[in-house]
């Protein structure tokens, strides 16, 4: 089923996004405050809430670009930037039309994913948000009629698969150890952001 | 804590307030904790810009200034501005020739710095390229240099790199400039007292009172041994020992050097050390060239010191020796 996504879809999305983001905060938050500062939902949940608020333009490239910005300027954290690296990723490769087809977001994942990976100077298999782009992106590119719940349940498969590992990178490297057992709180965040979707 | 404040959540915005109404001829608030020289731009010339968190005076706003750097976004003490405010910074200071960002070596003000300059390129299409100095030897060892955090050594590349500028050299060769400046230059540091940030109201770190900790980072990183305080002599000939194993000076080499205080150390204890380092230069005859002992990049009110230790060529000592003006330095 191919579907094209406009300015207008994407502040719809935008809006239960940031719905979605505020009823898990505190679940977030309390999922990081076990491995770091205990800031992810507020993160997340204000970073969103702000970009549902905004006028986003026609040009699909240029709203992304406004997501990206006004998520980084929400939050500084590592995470915020992170996601506005990726949104940035998409604005560059969308920049000048109006829509996008569902077709393509397997791909736009896939440059998100490469985007964040460089900046964040980390590689796949570290327990971060990043195996779950991964995987959504992998699942996707098989083609699927319901492409939301397969990037859900890919989203969802990687915490269950990385949560007995140990993480390797950003803050929570430092608790490698005791982050054994526990689910990445970066990658239960894409679990929020893409049931959010729905 | 004993600090003199009004309120720590205030401390950035009325230190910064302070610096600008201080130095109105240097300085120019530009817009929220970003800092422009006060003479405005020169129309083609490349703009330099740096960044970093709160905490360090002079650096990193105390370097903007002629024949220094051009703008400056700053964050509270001890966190990275945000990369709104570094591209903000950017747009402020491009005068059509492009930018160079110029910065210590920390995770967060990379990320922020290329988040800027992509936002920069999207929106303003300002060219722009970046170089973190990372000159701390014991953060890294020199096969993972690329690792090393940034400490007091990056005021030789500001000074190089923006004496170029001031020339009118292109981006590139303002770019390929500090990136020279900031390869010859390695720091190590020592600290007697940790510091403290003013929000939190309690150091970070401990050091008990009749211990050091020699090469801890400016922000309280831990180093590579904590024990009792040696002598002055010895504390240089570890630092000096560590820099030469790094980087070795042999003779006839020309060298500018830093010996700074963290922010609590007195002058006169930064002189008991150069008179150690002069004669340890001395002894390999190495020259040293405009050295400099005092404040220049701190942490809070942390007790100790940094040696930094500049190899300069001809093309790098003109420059160190051009014209420069801020608050903090005048050449």
């Amino acid at each position: 089923m191919k579907m094209q996504i406009t300015s207008s879809d994407l502040k719809s999305a935008l809006r239960r996004v940031a719905s979605h983001s505020k009823n898990k905060r505190d679940e977030l938050c309390a999922a990081d405050a076990q491995l770091g500062d205990g800031d992810l939902g507020i993160t997340v949940s204000e970073g969103f809430n702000a970009c549902a608020t905004l006028d986003l333009p026609e040009d699909i490239g240029t709203a992304f670009y406004e997501m990206a910005k006004t998520f980084q300027s929400v939050s500084s954290s590592s995470f915020g930037t992170l996601v506005a690296t990726g949104l940035m990723a998409v604005a560059k490769e969308t920049k000048g039309r109006t829509s996008l087809d569902s077709s393509e977001i397997a791909g736009l994942l896939s440059l998100a994913r490469d985007a964040m990976l460089a900046r964040g100077k980390s590689s796949l298999g570290e327990k971060t948000v990043l195996d779950g782009i991964d995987a959504q992106a992998k699942a996707l590119q098989e083609g699927s009629s319901a492409a939301l719940e397969t990037a859900i349940a890919a989203a969802k498969d990687t915490v269950e698969t990385f949560r007995d590992r140990k993480n390797q990178a950003g803050r929570a490297r430092i608790f490698a150890e005791k982050s054994k057992g526990l689910p990445d709180p970066g990658q239960l965040a894409l679990v929020v952001m893409t049931e959010g979707l729905r | 804590m004993k600090k003199i404040l009004n309120d720590p959540q205030n401390y950035v915005d009325e230190m910064f307030d302070g610096l600008v109404a201080a130095h109105p001829e240097i300085y120019r608030a530009h817009a929220h904790r970003v800092i422009v020289r006060a003479g405005g731009k020169k129309p083609g010339k490349v703009g330099i810009v740096t960044g970093g968190g709160s905490g360090h005076l002079p650096v990193f706003t105390g370097y903007v200034g002629t024949g220094l750097l051009d703008g400056c976004a700053i964050g509270n003490v001890f966190a990275c501005p945000s990369a709104e405010q570094m591209a903000e910074t950017v747009r402020a200071v491009d005068a059509g020739a492009g930018v160079l960002c110029l910065y210590g070596n920390y995770g967060g003000d990379v990320m922020n710095f290329d988040m800027a300059a992509e936002m920069v390129d999207f929106e303003d299409s300002i060219r722009t390229t970046s170089h973190a100095v990372a000159d701390d030897v014991v953060s890294a060892s020199r096969d993972e240099a690329e690792k090393r955090r940034g400490v007091a050594g990056m005021i030789y590349a500001f000074k190089i790199a923006g004496a170029a500028a001031e020339r009118m050299a292109d981006l590139d060769e303002v770019t390929r400039l500090a990136a020279k400046a900031s390869d010859n230059v390695v720091s190590m540091g020592m600290a007697m007292t940790p510091c403290i940030i003013p929000q939190l109201g309690k150091p970070s770190s401990t050091i008990a009172d009749d211990e050091m900790e020699m090469g801890m980072g400016i922000h309280g990183e831990p180093g590579v041994w904590k024990g009792p305080i040696k002598s002055a002599d010895d504390l240089l000939d570890e630092m000096f020992d560590t820099l030469q194993k790094d980087r070795p000076l042999t003779a006839g080499d020309r060298v500018s050097v830093l010996v700074n205080s963290l922010g609590a150390t007195p002058l006169e204890e930064l002189y008991i050390l150069y008179r150690r380092l002069a004669a340890r230069l001395a002894e390999l005859r190495v020259t040293i060239v405009m050295p400099l002992v005092g404040r220049y990049a701190t942490s809070m009110e942390m007790t100790g010191a940094t040696l930094s230790i500049l190899k300069l060529d001809d093309e790098l000592e003109e420059l160190l020796r051009a014209p420069a003006n801020c608050a903090f330095w005048k050449v």
